[in-house]
């Protein structure tokens, strides 16, 4: 089975869910071929190991339909029949618009996948993750969009043996007028194995700090519901749940700060859940 | 300007979900999804500044049609419906396909949806759909300001980014930036006698096919789903004696 990765930069190298598909697709001892898309300058994503092909877009140009356009060209040319990506937004965004070009729907919410020949099989996690669905995948060129954490990542040696490939915008291409880069510390929700979550059993923003506190006690994400990211206690970017964001940590630590249970369970996050009477009177989920 | 609006109808979110052969099994009476009451008051916004039409477009079993009564009375103008039994347990992309030739004959300019539903979570179809009609997509959006011309804030993995709404696009709209409306009781009678149409199938030129074959479905062992404690006062050595169990820390 001919295999492609859909990876993108992170920090300057590759991203964590990148390196987790290349881990993953390494074991099943398939070759692969990787497109990394990002915006950094001179990213070092290259191996001696596989290909890595840098498509590179301009910060000032919304153009992934551009870099899809690309994509599928090589997969049709390639005869490539495999094709990963993770579920973020750059990697759903890309896995949408190849699938139409492919006429092959992806499969979403992949955490793990097994291949027999030519026959490949997904487990796909439904129901906020209270169940695995079991599936083969038919179509000649199967896409696959796997949620992070799925499988290990393992040490790459990276280096600059790349090729770079500069995205030219086309008529889908939309004009950015402003970029905001967020000021982030400490662990990101899409990165970390543990998450401190917070609600409204917080009962002032003031008492934030005590989650703060924990986060840096356990090398943590801080998260929030919408309700106290709408009332500004927390940057969009913390929000867990209907952001489009996939967060899955192994574990959450929530309901010491009180989500609603209804968040907390279509987060489909395990959990462990203290009920503090100290800091507010929310149900614990 | 002509605007076409997700609005999936989905089971009620408070009762689990129940499954045959691997497809849900949908109750007469579904629900709004609430992703897309946010896609919908972006659509809603826009109308109000541009006099743009705003049609309601839906596929799957229609039942008693409560969804696509919410989505009415929020304030959308129409609403463009198809149910088929060739169309049950569609992929994202048969689904994408079957929205894009609804979005057709809504003549639409722009096409709004919430960034996946609550049911399916594939979170493609707003991107599928943008590629089937050829347009620009503006994924992510999280916030929108109306002038002259139309602000699109979206959301990147680095912060966020702004952009000017071309005239003809794809939005998916996440849950943030607007707060849906609630409609009144004069909203609420005036849906009622607002065209709800059935697009029959063989007016669609539907190429996706199902590219699944469902095996089962495995419940997760109950010792993902969480725990409940009352904090003594000593809950933190709790907390840490799991982390340390599953190798968090």
């Amino acid at each position: 089975m001919k295999s492609l990765i859909i990876g993108e930069t992170s920090n300057g190298t590759i991203s964590s869910g990148t390196l987790e598909l290349i881990s993953k697709i390494t074991q099943e001892g398939l070759d692969f071929k990787l497109i990394t898309i990002g915006s950094d300058e001179n990213p070092k994503i290259g191996s001696d190991t596989f290909k890595n092909t840098y498509m590179k877009l301009n910060q000032n140009e919304l153009s992934l339909a551009s870099v899809a356009n690309e994509i599928s060209n090589i997969i049709k040319s390639e005869s490539i029949n495999l094709v990963l990506a993770s579920s973020t937004y750059v990697g759903r965004d890309i896995a949408g618009f190849v699938s139409v070009d492919l006429n092959a729907s992806p499969i979403s919410n992949v955490v793990n996948f097994k291949i027999d020949g030519d026959n490949l099989s997904t487990t796909n996690s439904i129901d906020g993750g209270e169940s695995d669905y079991l599936t083969n995948v038919t179509s000649e060129v199967k896409v696959l969009i796997i949620r992070p954490k799925s499988f290990e990542a393992s040490e790459i040696e990276l280096n600059n043996n790349y090729e770079t490939v500069s995205i030219e915008k086309n008529n889908l291409s939309v004009a950015v007028q402003d970029i905001f880069i967020e000021e982030k510390t400490g662990p990101q929700l899409e990165d970390s194995k543990i998450v401190i979550s917070a609600g409204r059993g917080m009962v002032d923003v003031e008492n934030l700090k005590f989650i703060e506190e924990l986060a840096n006690k356990l090398n943590a994400a801080i998260g929030g519901t919408r309700a106290i990211v709408d009332a500004g206690w927390m940057p969009y970017s913390q929000q867990v749940g209907q952001t489009g964001k996939v967060v899955v940590p192994f574990s959450i630590v929530s309901g010491i700060l009180s989500p609603s249970e209804s968040v907390s369970r279509k987060s489909s996050l395990p959990s462990l859940s203290v009920s503090s009477g100290l800091l507010g009177s929310a149900p614990a989920s | 300007m002509k605007i076409a609006v997700c609005a999936k109808q989905i089971p009620d979110p408070a009762i689990a979900v129940t499954y045959e052969n691997g497809t849900i099994i949908r109750p007469d009476e579904q629900v709004l999804d609430d992703t897309d009451r946010y896609g919908i008051e972006v659509a809603l916004q826009l109308k109000e500044k541009f006099d743009a039409e705003v049609t309601v477009i839906s596929m799957g079993k229609l039942g008693t049609q409560k969804g696509i009564q919410q989505a009415l009375q929020m304030g959308a103008d129409k609403a463009l419906v198809i149910e088929d039994e060739s169309l049950k347990n569609s992929n994202s992309l048969m689904t994408s396909n079957v929205l894009s030739e609804i979005a057709k004959l809504a003549q639409a300019d722009i096409v709004i949806f919430g960034t996946e539903s609550s049911d399916g979570y594939s979170g493609v179809v707003p991107q599928q759909v943008s590629r089937y009609l050829d347009l620009p997509c503006i994924s992510y959006v999280k916030g929108i300001e109306i002038n002259d011309e139309t602000l699109l804030t979206r959301q990147t993995i680095t912060g966020s980014e702004k952009v000017v709404m071309p005239s003809q696009c794809v939005i998916s709209v996440t849950a943030s930036g607007v707060e849906p409306r609630y409609p009144n009781f004069k909203d609420i009678m005036a849906a009622k006698s607002k065209v709800v149409e059935q697009v029959d199938i063989s007016s669609i030129n539907l190429t996706a096919e199902q590219n699944q074959e469902f095996i089962e479905i495995k419940s997760i062992s109950n010792d993902k789903s969480g725990e409940k404690h009352i904090d003594d006062g000593e809950a933190f050595n709790l907390i840490i004696e799991k982390l340390k169990e599953i190798k968090a820390i």
